[in-house]
């Protein structure tokens, strides 16, 4: 495949601005809907959000996976320079360690948010976050 | 060595999870083996702050990977002041709740899993040195608290614990962008590696992870606009995890705040932002407390004025202030746990809690009542007791910094503080019972607590000395941003093997 330089910008500014739009529409509904069941969705898709642009900070246009395979080096000695020469075509592979673990936290958080909203359900017997109020003074 | 570091996180977290196992075998362990990890926990506490005293900052690496990529724990004067602190307040708010949920087996499990996740988040909030690892502790101590929020089935604890949810989960989305944004700049989560390299980030970016930082982080430590779950939380939640929250919880988002201010970044006006804060936080909060009629949402609403009272403390910035605020920070601790736990009794068989059923508690409940009266003197201000001192030293600090309006404000809030106070402790001594609520007696553990926590508060109170020093040279290391860099950099470099 050949890409300009101008197909290359686009590709990966794309990433941080469908990033940015997903936290955006994330935080819409988690700010904004009335039924408990869909501000916990809202607070799901601000997560995917953040995730994703924690994943487009180390991600670079047809880079490849960070893994110092055989055929890779094939018969380079592993000089400081070396490693650096072939580093430098692979994505950074921090954010995704961070991801995982911020996916992980995610669903822990969801979780916990769906029990509560169970157990407010059968408390108040409504899903509408304007009906429940007993803690307003 | 005694210990290390590591075993603050490993070693609770190991017995939280083993609880469920254990319990399967003796019912009565899930009781005694937090209370055994906790004091073998307090006893190395102890004995590495008196070593870090003498012999500098202990920096551990783990899993062998350096400073500057991978995950390091940092006990110096300061962090190892403020885990003893939490330890401690851990320890004394487990002997209180031995007996928590007695003929309930499996909520006083989930209680004592949970209980433990919370001190090992704190504990790992207070001690990590990686920023991303702040991050994680920081949501196991928020998803352990809010759990420990919803806990009561009856109450209105699942709105309160949904809002805190929702406010949380938010805030540590933006904190997470905080942490992006520092990578994308400077490639590197190592706080002291951060901290030697913030001269190189755009200072436009720097700001703005500021920014996010502070909402992030301002959820846990209660200021001003962020902290509207806290009295909620706080009032519907369990005796003893609104102690844990005043006495635990809140110190560890505090000091993720004043790290980030005082060691990452050195934007400057943060320390006019803490003190600008800290006055609102604190003037909102104690009129919202005095127009309360319920003792638990009073109690809370002065929990979030006494932090922005230690905020402020830190946002003068000398070491005279950071002494200060660590002061308060501690008195706060000690004295508001006292007041919520010897408060819950006053109000135990209430189901609204009210302020005026504690009328003529002093007749029927003469121990509690005497500790509520303590708790209130404490973290008032009063002579003779720990908050006294506190306060004190933080006039003098702002004196010295020619800082009078703060001074100002800072007093006529405390007589504001002293009319809601006593208004409680005039019920319980001058009023007669009306009420047919039942007082109820505290259990053995439960005095044994508490008054050990009054004893703390006499002692600090008549000799502040025995802290003094801890504290002296833990304001020093925390002032000290160059030491902390050279600490956790240099160990890296001695042990490449």
């Amino acid at each position: 495949m050949n890409f300009t330089l101008f197909d290359l910008k686009i590709i990966e500014y794309s990433f941080f601005i469908t990033a940015i739009l997903v936290i955006m529409i994330g935080l819409y509904g988690a700010l904004v809907k009335k039924s408990l069941i869909k501000v916990v969705i809202g607070l799901s898709v601000f997560d995917s959000g953040i995730n994703l642009l924690l994943i487009s900070v180390g991600y670079i246009t047809s880079g490849t996976a960070p893994i110092f395979s055989p055929a890779l080096v094939k018969d380079m000695p592993l000089t400081l320079e070396n490693i650096k020469k072939l580093s430098a075509g692979m994505v950074d592979p921090v954010p995704q360690a961070l991801v995982l673990t911020a996916i992980v936290i995610g669903f822990g958080v969801t979780a916990v948010a769906l029990s509560l909203v169970i157990r407010l359900y059968r408390h108040h017997q409504t899903l509408n976050i304007d009906e429940i109020k007993n803690l307003k003074w | 060595m005694v210990g290390s570091p590591v075993l603050f996180i490993a070693v609770p977290l190991l017995a939280a999870f083993l609880i469920p196992l254990l319990g399967m075998i003796w019912k009565e362990s899930i009781r005694i083996l937090p209370g055994l990890v906790l004091l073998y926990m307090l006893v190395l506490a102890v004995t590495l702050l008196g070593q870090v005293m003498h012999t500098g900052t202990i920096v551990e690496i783990i899993a062998g990977w350096k400073p500057p990529w991978g995950i390091n724990l940092v006990f110096s004067p300061f962090t190892g002041v403020l885990a003893t602190l939490m330890i401690g307040m851990g320890f004394i708010i487990w002997i209180y709740s031995y007996r928590f949920k007695n003929v309930d087996f499996e909520e006083a499990k989930k209680y004592f899993i949970l209980f433990m996740m919370l001190v090992t988040g704190s504990v790992g909030i207070v001690l990590t040195g990686d920023i991303f690892n702040q991050f994680v502790f920081i949501e196991i101590t928020s998803i352990s608290a809010y759990a420990l929020t919803a806990f009561y089935k009856h109450r209105d604890s699942a709105e309160a614990s949904f809002k805190y949810l929702m406010i949380g989960s938010l805030s540590s989305m933006f904190l997470l962008l905080a942490i992006i944004l520092i990578y994308s700049q400077l490639g590197t989560l190592n706080m002291a590696d951060i901290a030697s390299k913030a001269h190189l980030m755009k200072p436009e970016f720097k700001i703005l992870a500021v920014i996010f930082f502070i909402v992030g982080l301002g959820i846990e430590a209660e200021i001003f606009p962020l902290n509207g779950w806290a009295p909620d939380a706080y009032a519907q939640a369990p005796g003893p995890v609104g102690a844990a929250f005043a006495g635990i919880v809140v110190k560890a988002g505090v000091y993720a705040l004043i790290r980030i201010i005082f060691t990452l970044f050195d934007v400057s006006g943060t320390h006019q932002f803490l003190i600008v804060i800290g006055l609102t936080t604190l003037i909102i909060s104690e009129m919202a407390a005095i127009r309360q009629e319920r003792l638990k949402r009073m109690l809370a609403y002065s929990s979030l004025g006494q932090m922005g009272l230690v905020l402020v403390a830190f946002g003068i910035g000398t070491e005279e202030g950071i002494f200060a605020a660590l002061f308060l920070l501690i008195n706060h601790a000690i004295g508001k746990s006292l007041l919520f736990l010897s408060g819950s009794y006053l109000v135990y068989n209430s189901a609204d809690k009210y302020i005026n059923e504690t009328n003529g508690m002093g007749k029927f409940l003469p121990i509690t009542s005497f500790l509520f009266a303590l708790g209130a003197l404490a973290v008032v201000g009063m002579p003779p007791f720990s908050g006294f001192w506190g306060k004190f030293f933080m006039m003098s600090a702002a004196a010295h910094a020619n800082m009078l309006l703060v001074i100002a404000l800072i007093l006529s809030v405390s007589l504001i503080e002293l009319v809601y106070y006593f208004r409680v402790v005039n019920r319980i001594y001058f009023y007669k019972k009306e009420s047919h609520i039942e007082p109820k007696k505290p259990t053995v553990n439960a005095v044994i607590a508490m008054v050990t926590l009054g004893v703390i508060i006499l002692v600090i109170g008549f000799y502040p000395d025995v802290i003094s020093g801890y504290l002296h040279q833990a304001s020093q290391a925390l002032l000290d941003k160059g030491k902390y860099i050279q600490d956790v950099l240099s160990t890296g470099q001695l042990l490449t093997h």
